[in-house]
């Protein structure tokens, strides 16, 4: 198993595979590609990173036996190496991959934006998205958090993050739509509902809530607004059926009309028994209409009964009329009752029944049915809940003159919501808190006004209502008419003459809290009957329920199972996004004074934009909102928000950890004001504003005004060597990323001043002097040393001052468009997670680290690692160690080999030779991608006119598998010889659709390709006539083009499975071993009469590890071995063959024998410079660091013995004539210098450096050197050191650029960091094998970022000083990784040459040696017959030598030039014919 | 609401009115201000440069007077917070301070940037207040000791601090945005090294004339009296007038919670009243 699917664990995955073993490929994104996806060039070749990378996306995408397992993360391990048991947590992506064809229909529907990680949040993208356009699998994916708290809220889980989201959007049927899945009162709720859903919004963490309530208010009114024509939505009526099982459902309140609706929806049919000679129960006489008019409310209540629901007015069951009991006899076999609490509570005080004292409910109804109702001057309304808030306002509607309210609560207590009794005060009501009626005092039989009491307390100690009074205060209150609003009832009346039904406290019937049964068989309740008066939102839910409770009944069900409510954790504030302030969207009323005395409705509806714009301020806390948009967008029906996550366990016997790294978090070094600044971005930000697909389409503009930047500084070292965020390692590869974006951003704006601020320049891998270098004269950019120290912003412009200090030591600052951290790298959190689930130990950072002799392994067998987890490093570094790692697997495992790979088998193949062209052309909508622009219909029927075309057809989705079914049928049946697809693009698909024709028993190569999507419909989106004439033309060049293919066999040749490794050093027998552990005989050729190479002059490692015992046992373990056959003292003198069958000749022993193998590696090394300079020879005390370790090996500095010691770097490096760094030297010098320190402390030890390289984790050793006290001391090359001998003493001069001064030393030892060249004989070498060299001398590999173990020669590998100077643990590493690369050769018995290759017509060729020199790969020879000759098994088709060919002697074969002049002569019909009319 | 108080000697001295706008609005918020009996100096001035002892002991017992009454301490001005924050940090380090000052070092050593900030405050700030200050364009600024090091101080977010911010909003205000929140005013040189100071403080001040404010706003009572009494100078050196009134965060809510701050204004050396009223703040 790899984990991790960026470029690491790609390569690891493929050698392995490619090697005969099946890879599961675990990935924690929702696609494979890693870090380098989103890079936009790579240094030191500036290539594009998504280019060189996207053929590994698709190689891997497709291989047979590398499961991608993406979303997923491991938990647990079991086992030991060689026998693992993984358990893998795959999360749900929403989407089945296999289904979506990505087409993007789903992205367009989705109303939810978030920020895209992919482009480092610099733009958004939807909650269903791809992670980049080329990623693989080539498949959407939904992201998910917790349900939004306003939806968990919601008593009856009204989907509120989606319909805002959709307000958002613009959607606003879709909106009330999902408002109505749960809630079929949207207008009414939008009026009156208390809306719990606000006080938990999240937002009001950073300001207010959403107004969740009005803007659901603004759906339904939008809607209702629209005419029958505008709407898009049209709403299904169900079908009921008469013959099912009736349902009388009790009340035509909001649970009652739930639960019909409900029940109606299934099929059922409903009937409504109202009492009141209206629908709506205390919707209609609880409220009054300046709240919710009942125009609006009959429109919620007639949409539900158009369903086909039965409703009969005045039917009061329990009346004379008709019993409860009778439902039953009357045929109904299931009973909902939801009667409401209708009555009015009362007090128990005197003169309560006298005329002018009123009961709250019955005032209200009574208004509200439009009965005359009478009030006096001055009213009091005793209460403070609602209720009589509502009676309150109404009283003034009614003519009162003064209204006063009392009730026992103080003003903070009062049950009523704050917002309603701000309406009342504002209306002028009068609030008496804390006071309680006494009595109702009167005169002449009439109510005068109320005596009250002082209330000191409401509740006791245990919260119970247990009113407390002071009998000592006592006030009066004058009023003509009192209305008591003190509480509801529910009458029970109707169920006397059930008795099987219990009523539980408080005068409420008894039902199952889940169920909502009552004790009595079939009938069931809810609402306020059973809960007690409360909100028309909970009344719906329980309507919602009792649906579900009679439906289960009615089909004898169980009633609970799966019911119980489960307790779901909200989604929290937001954390990875960032929101700006802004406030509420204000809510209008009708002003105080203008509401007084009307029915008209009081509070205003927001205004379109004033919803659009208030939904956006939501926050999307659930990320995806669920609003099923996506699933009703999607063709090929891929979208399932059901998905669950999911366990497996997977058998492996090793693993491989490849998790890449994260970027330091920026805000951790405050100081360069990162997040507050907008112009100040991260390094990975940058890339992906260079980058074509990032946020400003490759454009370098800058956050803050989007435009381009003329001053543009980098900052080196943030968060990497830095005590102070505990990250002293160097992240290793920032240096050249900031030089390689300098460069680009030159590039892109030119003018642009780029500055780079940086501690040293660590420039030491391959190429990396030379491309500063370049990057300073050809560019133009600023190298500064030293680091900033603050960033501040000015106001104004956005601009940025730098501040830094000069090596003088001034303090200057300097203004800069755009500022870039230079961010280091870290291992992120989930890797750590990761490590510890598999029992790793990492080091203090939270690296896996590992020991400078085991590159790779982990601190547990069989678990392997590569990498930027293992250890800051760049990308060629981590294609070496996934190799190397692969290599460390395939050895472990070499026994299995084969044993689970899946080959895929075809019917035979049939001849069609001979026969005229039969096309079959298959044109693809690609949903609505290619068929919204292009008319599809009207390509087919042009194409069905073109000649040959036998069959046409188009297709909705031609890659879905059906399609593939309907191309292979069509195939057979029309006895197609050719097929010709039109659709989205070769880059992706082509292999699929060749794959089809092979299963129809077709030639892959006689199939064409149109690419009417990419190249079409999405570039000529708005002009459809044209894209479809293009399309058109298109189809007939692919249809012309058919008719000259020809079916080419890819030929079989057996590979002879044996290695051969030149060079007997650390490297060669490391390369050799491995190959020989993985179970391969290998030929190991050394030069010399010993093995060892270099590493015999190597004492000890930085981190104090004894050189000398390793060597023995390598050498020892080589000669043991019986799979390796050793030539010492041997030289290659002959080399021939190519990929799979390579025969090298040696001399040995004045013997010439010959080697047969099936690859070869390069480990010839490199050696050490021969100083001319410095007294070098002159002088015994002047020795290399080489000869300098040996004598400390052997003890010839002893404590006393030696005053000072001075070393110089870089001699012999990064000058002219070797433009190169070597690597290993400051590290070198570092070890040497404190071994000293260590003999003696006295010692002065000073180090003369031009920039100090100790990269990754060997800059923990540099900060030892300092704290032991030795100096480093920087120079020039300008103002290089000078050694001169005096009176018999050498004498040191250099110039401290740091002071400004010259120094002198007088040192015992002058030591020399002799840089490293390479071998002197590889000139030979490579012109014997035909490898190339670079200008530097070391040998040149295929591709420097993502093929550095391959030369681009197939079956030929290089590693250790041979491809350039490294460390030990770096040469092993690559020693093994090429192993892995040749063992991808030599596992196979036989390699197919490819069919498209180059071709010599002899007669034609005048071997002029055109194409030998052109041709890239050296394949072209002149053979023994005097013509060019291309080997097929080495020809790559590339093509360049038959456009090359002056003589048009080679044709590339399915690329002939007939077969493409054959599509340009077609095209030029038309625009012939065009020109001529 | 009881919270113990550690004025220290400027609140005492030349920041009077910080200690008179901070009392005034604690009464208006209901916190009941108990000030620590019998406190001493901090050290700040001079005992922590010059005495490693004394420069833990010294503000050790004034923790160890808090501790005794049991509350949380207060502390206005920078510099003795970040001696009290010091000290603490230090006795719990090291045991060998026990036996002069016996303490537990666990009060919560409160400075007023976090304190008014606290949510409970906000609620109460904004229920109480009186006059919304919109109209003036402050900057804040944090000084350096409430900030630095933050191992000391325990500020998150010590290059951005936002306390002060939060309250100004709450209050209705919007404040400028600029980078300088936190850099050296140069107030601890103020008698020794001018030269410096006005350097420092002059950047100040152009800086925040550039970032539009029309004020500065301060909690550190050195800060305060640094660039209130240098501003003229510097202004008249580099030939330009700032007009920048420097306002103790604690005035700002008293003004806003409509207390009487009459006598405040008259101490500025940079009269405020001008920029007030033109606001219609008075």
């Amino acid at each position: 198993m790899v984990v991790g699917g960026g470029i690491g664990g790609m390569q690891a995955s493929l050698d392995l595979a490619n090697a005969g073993y099946k890879v599961y490929l675990v990935e924690e994104t929702t696609a494979i590609g890693g870090r380098m996806a989103q890079l936009d060039k790579t240094f030191p070749t500036n290539d594009c990173s998504m280019c060189t990378i996207s053929p590994k996306l698709i190689e891997v995408g497709k291989h047979l036996n590398i499961e991608v397992i993406t979303n997923a993360e491991v938990e647990s391990l079991r086992g030991a190496a060689g026998n693992f048991t993984i358990s893998v947590l795959k999360k749900p992506r929403y989407v089945i991959d296999e289904k979506c064809n990505a087409c993007g229909d789903c992205i367009a529907a989705c109303p939810v934006e978030v920020p895209s990680e992919f482009d480092e949040n610099l733009m958004p993208r939807k909650a269903i998205y791809k992670r980049y356009p080329q990623a693989i699998p080539n498949a959407m994916a939904i992201s998910k958090a917790n349900r939004a708290p306003c939806v968990l809220t919601c008593p009856t889980g009204v989907n509120c993050q989606g319909y805002i989201a959709l307000i958002s959007a613009g959607k606003f049927e879709e909106a009330l739509k999902v408002i109505r899945e749960r809630n079929p009162f949207p207008s009414v709720c939008g009026r009156v509902c208390h809306h719990p859903c606000e006080s938990e919004c999240n937002r009001q963490e950073l300001d207010e809530p959403i107004a969740i309530n009005p803007l659901k208010r603004f759906a339904a009114d939008c809607v209702r607004g629209m005419k029958p024509e505008e709407r898009k939505i049209v709403e299904e009526k169900p079908a009921i059926d008469p013959a099912r099982p009736k349902i009388a459902v009790v009340g035509a309140g909001p649970a009652g009309l739930t639960c019909a609706q409900d029940l109606a929806l299934l099929g059922y049919p409903v009937s409504v028994f109202e009492a009141l000679d209206k629908p709506g129960g205390m919707m209609y006489v609880g409220i009054p209409s300046y709240r919710l008019p009942k125009e609006i409310m009959m429109e919620d209540i007639q949409r539900i009964i158009d369903l086909g629901i039965e409703l009969k007015t005045n039917a009061r069951i329990g009346s004379d009329g008709m019993k409860l009991s009778d439902l039953k006899t009357k045929g109904y076999q299931a009973v909902f009752l939801a009667i409401g609490s209708h009555l009015s509570r009362s007090l128990p005080i005197e003169g309560v029944d006298l005329p002018g004292v009123l009961l709250g409910v019955d005032f209200l109804r009574d208004v509200n049915l439009g009965k005359e109702v009478r009030v006096g001057r001055k009213v009091l309304v005793i209460g403070g809940g609602n209720v009589a808030i509502d009676v309150a306002l109404t009283a003034l509607r009614q003519g009162a003159e003064q209204v006063e309210l009392a009730c026992l609560e103080s003003r903070k207590e009062m049950p009523a919501h704050e917002w309603e009794i701000e309406d009342a005060a504002e209306e002028g009501v009068k609030l008496n808190c804390s006071w309680g009626p006494k009595k109702i005092l009167s005169k002449d039989g009439k109510a005068t006004g109320v005596e009250l009491r002082r209330c000191t307390s409401v509740f006791d100690a245990e919260g119970r209502f247990n009113p407390a009074y002071d009998d000592a205060v006592i006030t009066t209150i004058d009023c003509d008419t009192v209305i008591i609003a003190i509480g509801q009832a529910t009458d029970l009346a109707l169920i006397k003459d059930e008795p099987s039904i219990e009523t539980g406290r408080g005068g409420i019937i008894k039902a199952d809290e889940i169920t909502l049964a009552t004790t009595a068989p079939g009938i069931f309740a809810g609402g306020d009957a059973v809960t007690g008066p409360k909100s028309v939102v909970e009344a719906i839910y329980q309507g919602h329920e009792a649906a579900i409770s009679v439906d289960r009944y009615l089909k004898s069900e169980d009633l609970k199972q799966g019911r119980e409510k489960a307790k779901s954790e909200p989604a929290p504030v937001p954390e990875d996004r960032s929101f700006e302030k802004r406030p509420r969207v204000k809510t209008n009323m009708v002003s105080a004074g203008e509401r007084k005395g009307t029915y008209r409705e009081f509070n205003l509806p927001l205004s379109t934009e004033e919803a659009v714009a208030e939904a956006k301020r939501c926050m999307n806390c659930g990320i995806c909102c669920e609003c099923l948009q996506c699933v009703l967008a999607c063709g090929p029906k891929a979208v399932d928000h059901t998905m669950k996550e999911e366990r497996v366990d997977i058998d492996v016997g090793s693993i491989i950890l490849t998790p890449g790294f994260e970027s330091f978090d920026p805000r951790l070094k405050g100081e360069y004001g990162y997040g507050r600044m907008k112009n100040v971005i991260t390094s990975l930000e940058f890339e992906r504003i260079l980058s074509a697909s990032g946020p400003y389409h490759g454009h370098v503009l800058r956050p803050s005004d989007q435009k381009e930047p003329r001053k543009v500084a980098w900052i080196q070292c943030v968060g990497s060597r830095d005590v102070t965020c505990d990250r002293d390692y160097c992240s290793s590869v920032c240096c050249m990323y900031a030089s390689k974006e300098a460069i680009m951003a030159v590039d892109h704006v030119p003018g642009l001043q780029a500055t780079i601020f940086y501690n040293d320049l660590r420039a030491f891998g391959k190429g990396f002097e030379a491309y500063c270098e370049s990057a300073k004269k050809n560019y133009g950019v600023r190298f500064m040393r030293g680091i900033a120290s603050a960033v501040k912003e000015i106001p104004s412009s956005n601009n940025l001052r730098v501040k830094y200090v000069l090596d003088d030591g001034t303090i200057q600052e300097e203004e800069f468009d755009l500022v870039v951290l230079s961010v280091g790298l870290n291992p992120s959190e989930s890797t750590k997670v990761l490590a510890e689930r598999l029992g790793l130990k990492l080091n203090r950072f939270g690296f896996c680290g590992s020991e400078e002799f085991t590159p790779n392994e982990t601190s547990r067998p069989g678990i392997y690692v590569a990498g930027a987890f293992e250890a800051p490093m760049d990308i060629p570094e981590t294609v070496m160690g996934a190799s190397s790692a692969a290599a460390l697997s395939a050895g472990l495992l070499s026994g299995e080999r084969g044993t689970l790979i899946r080959e895929k088998v075809y019917p035979p193949e049939r001849e069609v030779g001979g026969e005229e062209p039969r096309i079959g052309v298959f044109v693809c909508r690609c949903g609505t991608n290619i068929a919204r622009v292009v008319g599809v219909p009207d390509v087919v029927e042009y194409t069905k006119t073109l000649s040959h075309v036998i069959y046409a057809e188009e297709n909705l989705y031609t890659c879905s598998t059906d399609t593939q079914q309907k191309i292979i049928n069509a195939i057979d049946e029309h006895k197609l010889n050719r097929v010709v697809v039109a659709s989205c693009t070769p880059r992706t698909h082509e292999p699929l659709f060749q794959d089809t024709l092979c299963e129809g028993g077709l030639n892959k190569y006689l199939f064409e390709m149109a690419n009417i999507r990419d190249q079409c419909s999405w570039v000529h989106a708005t002009f459809p006539e044209d894209a479809t004439e293009k399309a058109k033309d298109l189809v007939r060049m692919a249809v012309a083009r058919a008719g000259t293919l020809e079916p080419l066999k890819d030929m079989a040749f057996e590979v002879n499975q044996k290695g051969l490794v030149i060079g007997g050093g650390l490297s060669g027998m490391t390369a050799a071993l491995s190959l020989a552990e993985q179970g391969f005989e290998i030929y190991l050729i050394e030069r010399e009469a010993e093995l060892g190479g270099n590493l015999r002059r190597i004492k000890s490692t930085l981190s104090g590890e004894r050189v000398e015992d390793r060597l023995k046992a390598l050498i020892a373990q080589v000669e043991r071995e019986p799979k390796l056959t050793v030539y010492k003292q041997a030289e290659v003198i002959g080399f021939s063959g190519h990929v799979g069958k390579y025969k090298t000749t040696i001399a040995h022993n004045g013997k010439n024998i010959d080697l047969d193998h099936g690859a070869v590696i390069i480990a010839t090394g490199g050696v050490e410079y021969q100083p001319q300079e410095y007294l070098y020879g002159q002088d015994s005390r002047v020795v290399t660091q080489k000869e300098f370790e040996e004598k400390l090996h052997k003890g010839d500095i002893t404590r006393g013995s030696v005053k000072e010691v001075v070393m110089i770097q870089c001699v012999g490096s990064r000058e002219e004539g070797a433009m190169f760094c070597s690597r290993v030297c400051c590290s070198g010098a570092i070890k040497n210098a404190l071994r000293l320190k260590e003999i003696d402390p006295q010692i002065n030890v000073t180090i003369l450096f031009r920039d100090i390289r100790t990269y990754a984790f060997s800059e923990l050793f540099y900060r030892k050197a300092r704290e032991k006290g030795i100096m480093f001391t920087r120079f020039d090359l300008d103002r290089r050191p000078l050694a001169e001998k005096v009176d018999g003493r050498i004498k040191v001069k250099a110039f401290d650029e740091v002071i400004g001064k010259e120094i002198e030393f007088d040192p015992d030892y002058l030591v020399l960091s002799a840089g490293i060249r390479p071998n002197p004989l590889s000139e030979k070498l490579s012109t014997r094998l035909k490898v190339p060299l670079t200008v530097d001398g070391f040998y040149l590999e295929a591709h420097m970022k993502l093929r550095p173990l391959d030369f681009s020669n197939e079956g030929m590998y290089l590693c250790g000083l041979a491809h350039s100077p490294k460390l030990i643990g770096e040469s092993i590493a690559q020693a093994r990784g090429a192993a892995a690369r040749a063992a991808t050769i030599i596992s196979k018995k036989e390699l197919l040459i490819g069919g498209m290759i180059s071709a010599v017509d002899k007669e034609r060729c005048a071997a002029c040696l055109t194409c030998v020199r052109e041709c890239p790969f050296d394949v072209p020879v002149i053979s023994d017959e005097g013509v060019a000759w291309i080997e097929p098994a080495s020809c790559q088709g590339c093509g360049i030598c038959a456009s090359a060919c002056p003589r048009k002697a080679i044709d590339l074969q399915n690329y002939k030039d007939s077969q493409v002049i054959s599509k340009c002569e077609v095209l030029f019909d038309t625009i012939d014919a065009a020109l001529g009319a | 609401m009881k919270i113990g108080y550690y004025p220290g000697c400027a609140l005492h001295g030349t920041a009077w009115e910080y200690d008179q706008s901070i009392r005034k609005a604690c009464e208006v918020l209901g916190v009941e201000l108990e000030e620590i009996k019998d406190w001493n100096c901090c050290g700040a001035s001079s005992a922590h440069i010059l005495n490693k002892t004394l420069s833990v002991l010294l503000p050790a017992r004034n923790l160890a007077l808090a501790e005794k009454e049991g509350l949380d301490l207060l502390v206005p001005c920078a510099a003795c917070f970040n001696r009290l924050k010091a000290a603490q940090k230090k006795v719990r380090e090291e045991n060998s301070y026990q036996e002069a000052v016996p303490i537990r070092g666990d009060t919560k050593i409160i400075h007023i940037n976090e304190f008014f900030c606290e949510k409970e405050m906000l609620l109460r700030i904004r229920d109480r207040v009186k006059k919304s200050l919109t109209g003036l364009n402050p900057v804040t600024y944090y000084g350096c000791l409430t900030a630095r090091h933050p191992r000391v101080t325990g500020m998150a977010n010590y290059e951005d601090p936002q306390g002060m911010d939060c309250v100004l909003e709450t209050l209705s205000v919007k404040t400028r945005p600029w980078s300088y929140k936190t850099d050296c005013c140069g107030g601890n040189l103020m008698m020794t090294r001018v030269d410096i100071v006005k350097k420092l403080s002059g950047n100040l001040f152009s800086e925040a004339a550039e970032a539009g404010a029309d004020c500065i706003v301060t909690d550190c009572p050195l800060c305060q009296a640094n660039l209130d009494t240098r501003e003229h100078e510097i202004a008249r050196e580099a030939g330009r007038t700032f007009d920048l009134p420097v306002f103790y965060i604690s005035e700002l809510i008293g003004l806003a919670l409509g207390i009487d701050a009459g006598q405040w204004w008259k101490r500025h050396i940079v009269d405020p009243r001008g920029l007030l009223a033109k606001k219609g703040l008075m």
